[in-house]
């Protein structure tokens, strides 16, 4: 039985293939995300590298912020329930989850059977975000994928207020001025957003393994600013852009076995 | 249209027509409003003068601009709306204003009122629990009184004042009664509903307020009792609103067993007793009665206890903190209740509310989130 999850996020859109309820067949990304040609490209390519077509799919949920467009599921699932879910899959022993977004971020507390214990979620506001790191690497002209490269290079974290993205924003900027050096601010900036996220994970208290998950956590500097503000050691998830879609994949192998 | 239907229609239209309710008011008897600022006030000597008592709880979905001016953006978000409500002279027509200063920003925006109708500033003594305490308050209530005297041009006797307390009284009762009705019935009364019957009755009299309550709560009762098939919940906060957020609570089949706003059952908590001592200090003493909210000092913090118990009396599946953005007493308050609600092992959720936002995505995502949680 083959089952689907597709999230459709603000910045990307993830499509993961299940056979069983356990075998990967297909894990696609495609980085533009709700209202773009993104989740039709990202079905596509999921289909072309499974070898599958939509009538071979026996149930399809969709989650993330662009779930209740997606006309072709089955059912929705919200994105933290899929994460949780998904992570839970791939580390069982996670009890914390740090979910950075292409535009919020959240931290998901889990029980020793993958239950969802509590989570928070920012609050409307792109600071601490995907959409912070992608504002920042314009302004210091570089891309997201050297980022992490150009962090381990720093000599020294120059400070990066976690409050406004705007704010932050001419705060690089005044530091660029200043002569600061590039790869510090690079460090200032993950540790902004750092800073952000695990403010989250403390609200509800922080319990090991921490795993983190969404695109951020592509970027190794940010990984390694979370698991110094924590004082713990912190797990990528493999392949963590699609958690959520395969959360939402496992969610419909359930769905399905229950028809 | 059923009865109960006709009912509530006509409560929703006066909770999202309150300038309508005011205007309606004066044509028939005569006579004006005044504006009550959150969160508590002596609203029964406004109703002893005969003018309508009408709460100002800021508006929803209002761009922030004017106010700018006065507020920085952190300021409280129903306070960024009556300033800019203020600035519009959305309250000029009210004879004038109750101020209460019980937070910070309530205080400071008590001293630069932008409208035109004359403002009442009083203070609530934090010193709950000591008789000097209630002097405090009495004499206050004496300013406030003398006042609106001036300002109307009415004379508040202890007669009208007695009867207004009694009107008050009933309505109040009335009122937790209709809370548990609304428990026993989300079918019928739902979150739109439930909050509507609440804010109706800060924009009419007391006493039409009751008898509609009464006769709706006749109705409703009538009906069999529907087991309920989605979750139920304790909800905390400032206020709940606006409809579109409560619309998801029914789209998910949240149902409101119990609250603890203060744009609701805050305001039905604590009756002024009946007893032999005067109106006014009988009134002051109902300050010291209230409990379970972010601006009465509280040193014991018995918030989080309080709404425990309405989860297990209620027997709601968690509780909903809704934030209100940007107010300090209730950010306060929430690591306290929250560490309680752990402890007790009660599912929990914190909103954010604020009445700039139209946009409710985000909330949604957490709400369901929350149902597929429990």
């Amino acid at each position: 039985m083959y089952t689907m999850g597709i999230d459709i996020g603000s910045a990307s859109s993830k499509v993961v293939i299940l056979k069983d309820g356990k075998d990967v067949v297909a894990a696609e990304v495609v980085q533009v995300g709700t209202g773009s040609s993104g989740p039709q490209r990202a079905l596509e390519q999921a289909y072309k590298a499974s070898g599958l077509t939509k009538e071979d799919i026996s149930y399809t949920v969709a989650t993330g912020y662009g779930r209740f467009a997606f006309t072709d599921a089955d059912k929705q699932v919200s994105e933290i329930s899929c994460h949780a879910k998904g992570i839970y899959f791939l580390v069982p022993t996670a009890r914390t989850i740090i979910d950075i977004g292409g535009q919020d971020a959240k931290a998901i507390r889990l029980d020793d059977k993958g239950g969802i214990k509590q989570f928070f979620m920012n609050d409307k506001c792109a600071a601490g975000t995907g959409r912070f790191l992608e504002v920042m690497s314009r302004v210091l002209e570089t891309t997201l994928d050297e980022m992490a490269e150009l962090d381990e290079k720093a000599t020294d974290t120059a400070p990066i207020s976690s409050t406004c993205t705007v704010f932050a924003e001419s705060e690089v900027i005044s530091q660029l001025s200043n002569g600061e050096s590039r790869n510090n601010i690079i460090k200032g900036v993950h540790l902004s957003v750092a800073s952000r996220a695990c403010g989250l994970a403390y609200r509800g208290g922080v319990e090991k393994d921490v795993v983190m998950t969404g695109g951020v956590a592509k970027n190794a500097g940010v990984v390694r600013a979370v698991a110094g503000v924590l004082k713990t050691d912190v797990i990528v998830a493999p392949n963590p852009q699609t958690t959520g879609a395969l959360g939402a994949a496992l969610f419909a192998y359930e769905a399905a076995q229950k028809k | 249209m059923s009865k109960v239907e006709a009912i509530l229609s006509q409560l929703k239209d006066i909770a999202a027509n309150p300038k309508k309710a005011m205007d309606d008011y004066k044509a028939e008897t005569g006579k004006g409003a005044v504006g009550i600022m959150p969160l508590y006030a002596p609203e029964e000597m406004i109703h002893a003068t005969g003018y309508l008592p009408m709460g100002i709880w800021g508006a929803q979905g209002k761009t922030i601009s004017k106010a700018r001016t006065y507020l920085p953006a952190f300021a409280c978000s129903i306070m960024q709306q009556v300033m800019e409500l203020q600035c519009e002279g959305a309250y000029d027509d009210l004879s004038a204003v109750l101020f209460s200063v019980p937070c910070d920003t309530l205080k400071c925006l008590s001293q630069k009122w932008k409208g035109t109708s004359p403002v009442i500033v009083f203070t609530h003594p934090q010193n709950r629990g000591l008789e000097a305490a209630n002097q405090f308050l009495v004499t206050e209530y004496e300013l406030v009184k003398k006042q609106l005297e001036s300002i109307l041009d009415v004379q508040i006797t202890n007669v009208a004042l007695e009867n207004s307390i009694a009107i008050y009284n009933e309505n109040r009762a009335v009122m937790r009664e209709f809370v548990k009705v609304a428990a026993d019935y989300p079918q019928v009364i739902d979150a739109v509903s439930r909050h509507a019957v609440f804010k109706a009755r800060q924009f009419m009299l007391k006493e039409k307020h009751t008898e509609l309550v009464k006769e709706l709560i006749a109705e409703v009762k009538a009906m069999p009792v529907q087991p309920w098939d989605g979750k139920k919940v304790v909800v905390t906060g400032i206020l709940l609103e606006p409809n579109e957020l409560l619309e998801i609570f029914n789209e998910f089949k949240i149902a409101i067993v119990d609250d603890d706003l203060a744009q609701e059952s805050r305001q039905i908590r604590v009756d002024v007793v009946n007893g032999e001592d005067g109106p006014l200090y009988r009134m002051a003493r109902a300050w010291q009665q209230m409990y379970g909210c972010s601006v009465a000092t509280d040193t014991k913090k018995g918030r989080g206890k309080m709404l425990i118990n309405k989860t297990f009396q209620t027997g709601a599946d968690a509780i909903i903190v809704a934030m209100m953005k940007f107010c300090d007493p209730e950010e306060w308050d929430y690591p306290v209740m929250y560490r309680e609600f752990e402890e007790k092992g009660i599912k929990n959720l914190m909103i954010e509310v604020d009445q700039e936002v139209s946009s409710f995505e985000q909330v949604k995502t957490r709400l369901q989130s929350f149902v597929e949680m429990l």
